[in-house]
């Protein structure tokens, strides 16, 4: 975290502590609950009476109708099966080489870090074939530092495949973000989702500021450079930065026109001078 | 390989514009549709392998299939991030079903099956040697050393799949709407083609519930939000 973002982390908890102090006498209160919290807007592009962060939730289907969804989704798993016999067979036709080449190995030049969001396909969005594009997708793009799935990932894509680029891709109408931006609890969720309310608090000045729609398009961004911070805090990452020139991106898709930005993450020497002191590390 | 790799990210944007153009050609609308929400009827849990795009293999546009890749499509008990995922597909997007796809060649589970020390990946990977020891009997009389690592990518398959119906999520929907149904199947990178393994879903999710039954009524609380 930068110096600034201490200074206003720690003016936060003095803020935080003396709301608390105020109330004190009352059962303890979570951050939650304080003033500090409550002031905050709280509607979102998402929230409706259900989990707010989902902006087509469905209520549970009634049981009259399950019958009928259930034959339809039948009949939806016989199409993509049959559909993936189509696409096998144009695949071949216009790349007749390809598929014998991808059984001998995938030589991948981009790691795709990406939201599980469907309308996030990262392959066509790209224009690109299978063996090219690596990938982990999860629910918002969030890397947690200790995260054995995503760590595992990159370490193969980076060390064994050695790819060229990693990308880190955010998207516009993000189920996750809307859902840091409210407060509702989310069961196990919840746990996944801290990153980006810890990133949501540590800019709480700046997106209290903003419309809600703009607020969620910023920790959007923000939360991209949050998990673009996570990849670039492993050694193995920095390592293939400074000896063959790996390239580290982030990007954000709009769902609603199907086209990728580019975000300026260019750091300055001295900040890539700290990070390597104090994350890289040698065998 | 391909012909279309992208010698900088700049070609990528190239790319990304050619397809946008391609599909407001064939939907005018597609992407309209796209910004008001997802409704997928699929989740997807595959191999991060490259060769194995979700939406490519399955012949579905971009909306269809909500999707999780990590290394060998494993659902690990603990692990945090695909259990968000399938807690989120079911309990909030609602979808139909769910497939674990993995694929022959998996280097993954090749890995698990030399013995090396892959450092970091040990413990990930460790799970796929979970699976060769439950299923011990079974694959040490395959004596064709590529027929015995195919069949452990099935089974890591069926595991997961397994896994996956362990859940709360899954059990309680099920119960409630008679969906999501579970399904196993394996994607052959020599000819492009899916095959689908016929896991009984019924059958697993019983017998599942003998032990990992976490509906109400089994004299366990209920956790609305577990995954």
């Amino acid at each position: 975290m930068s110096a600034a973002g201490l200074a206003m982390r720690s003016r936060f908890l003095a803020r935080a502590s003396e709301a608390a102090g105020q109330i004190a006498g009352r059962q303890p209160l979570t951050l939650s609950s304080s003033p500090l919290i409550t002031a905050m807007p709280r509607v979102s592009p998402f929230s409706t009476s259900a989990p707010s962060y989902c902006a087509n939730h469905k209520p549970s289907a009634p049981t009259t109708q399950t019958n009928s969804t259930d034959s339809d989704s039948t009949d939806k798993y016989a199409a993509g099966l049959r559909k993936n016999k189509d696409w096998a067979a144009q695949t071949a036709r216009e790349h007749p080489d390809l598929f014998p080449t991808l059984a001998n190995g995938q030589q991948p030049q981009i790691l795709w870090l990406g939201c599980s969001d469907s309308r996030c396909a990262e392959t066509s969005m790209l224009g690109l074939l299978p063996g090219d594009v690596f990938v982990h997708r999860n629910i918002a793009n969030i890397l947690h530092p200790g995260d054995l799935s995503s760590g595992a990932v990159i370490e193969y894509a980076v060390k064994h495949l050695r790819v060229k680029h990693v990308v880190v891709c955010g998207h516009t109408s993000c189920g996750g973000v809307a859902a840091a931006m409210g407060s509702k609890q989310l069961g196990i969720l919840d746990p996944w989702l801290l990153p980006l309310r810890q990133v949501r608090e540590r800019n709480l000045a700046t997106l209290q500021k903003l419309s809600p729609d703009k607020a969620a398009e910023k920790l959007v961004e923000l939360n991209v450079r949050e998990s673009l911070n996570v990849v670039t805090q492993k050694s193995v990452v920095l390592e293939a930065i400074q000896e063959r020139g790996l390239e580290v991106h982030g990007l954000i898709y709009d769902v609603g026109s199907g086209v990728l930005r580019e975000l300026d993450t260019s750091d300055s020497d001295e900040a890539i001078k700290a990070r390597l002191v104090a994350f890289k590390t040698e065998a | 390989m391909s012909q279309q790799i992208p010698q900088s990210i700049e070609a990528i944007f190239e790319n990304n514009k050619k397809w946008v153009s391609t599909k407001k050609v064939e939907d005018p609308a597609f992407f309209e549709k796209l910004a008001a929400g997802q409704t997928p009827d699929y989740l997807y849990i595959g191999c991060s392998d490259s060769r194995v795009p979700a939406n490519e293999i399955m012949g579905l546009e971009a909306g269809e299939v909500f999707v999780h890749r990590n290394i060998a499509n494993l659902v690990p008990n603990i692990d945090l991030n695909v259990m968000s995922v399938v807690n989120y597909a079911v309990r909030h997007l609602n979808v139909k079903h769910i497939i674990v796809c993995g694929h022959y060649n998996c280097g993954g589970v090749k890995a698990a099956l030399t013995p090396t020390d892959l450092g970091l990946l040990n413990p990930w990977l460790r799970n796929i040697r979970d699976v060769y020891r439950l299923h011990e009997k079974e694959l040490d009389k395959i004596e064709d050393e590529a027929k015995r690592y195919n069949r452990l990518v099935e089974l890591n398959v069926i595991e997961s799949c397994r896994n996956v119906i362990k859940t709360a999520a899954v059990q309680q929907s099920y119960r409630d709407n008679k969906y999501p149904i579970v399904h196993g199947w394996v994607f052959d990178l020599r000819d492009g083609l899916l095959r689908d393994l016929h896991i009984d879903f019924e059958n697993m999710l019983e017998d599942v519930m003998k032990i990992y039954h976490l509906s109400p009524g089994s004299g366990h609380s209920e956790t609305s939000g577990g995954a």
